[in-house]
């Protein structure tokens, strides 16, 4: 995934918070990578819905190798992390969960609605009364 | 539904199908919802504007929702389409697994 990262400022933002350690880059493990093309190949299955790509397979795999969060807007790993056996238990968040662990009431609702502003990103009314934003 | 089953069944994977059908119909039509926002939202004008392969790029978004792909099928950096992204007034929509009621504004 960190190869994905072209642009220049966005390397350099990348490398401060690893220097901070607030950036954990993680090396590919064989074990993980099992799992990470079982996860592909499954969470695939299905062209209807959003795909996965190799990268976030394997983040999701990760996650569920070191019992840490995911963090993605895409639905599809969430669906997976809900219904397929080998994946329960892997907490995978988008944003407005990570907002909504972040702020509260009225300050809430403004991080919501600048996050938007500032990233294009938008919730669905849904998905905002299913966190009780709206 | 039926042939996923199966191919699932016979790689030995386990899956809650209930929640699955659940959870998946719900999806659906926050999707349809998301693609039809994305359409509703996008700056056309400029979507046309800008050159090739940037301008297939910019639909096959507001067609699919999915940046990476884009930027894989048409060679553009991810960060430069995100970029022209928001230019273009493409919202990324984050959507629902759960139902309550029908879809509506975000």
């Amino acid at each position: 995934m960190f190869s994905e990262i072209k642009r220049e400022p966005a390397r350099s933002f990348a490398f401060a918070l690893a220097a901070e350690r607030r950036l954990l880059v993680v090396p590919r493990l064989e074990t993980v990578d099992a799992l990470a093309l079982r996860v592909l190949e499954l969470v695939n299955a299905d062209p209807s819905l959003p795909p996965i790509d190799p990268p976030e397979a394997y983040a999701l795999a990760f996650a569920k190798h070191a019992g840490l969060p995911l963090l993605t807007d895409n639905a599809s790993p969430k669906l997976a992390s809900l219904t397929l056996e080998e994946l329960k238990g892997v907490e995978v968040l988008d944003s407005l969960d990570v907002l909504r662990a972040l702020y509260s009431g009225e300050t809430l609702l403004r991080a919501v609605r600048e996050f938007a502003e500032d990233t294009g990103v938008r919730f669905s009314a849904r998905r905002l009364r299913e966190l009780g934003v709206a | 539904m039926e042939l996923l089953k199966r191919l699932f069944e016979e790689k030995g994977v386990r899956v809650d199908w209930e929640a699955y059908e659940r959870l998946t119909a719900v999806l659906r039509e926050e999707l349809e919802w998301a693609r039809e926002l994305r359409r509703r939202e996008a700056d056309w004008s400029y979507i046309e504007s800008r050159p090739e392969p940037l301008r297939t790029a910019l639909k096959l978004l507001v067609e699919t929702g999915d940046l990476k792909l884009a930027s894989k099928l048409c060679s553009i950096p991810l960060d430069e389409l995100n970029e022209e992204r928001i230019k273009a007034k493409i919202p990324i929509v984050v959507v629902s697994l759960k139902g309550d009621e029908a879809p509506e504004g975000a």
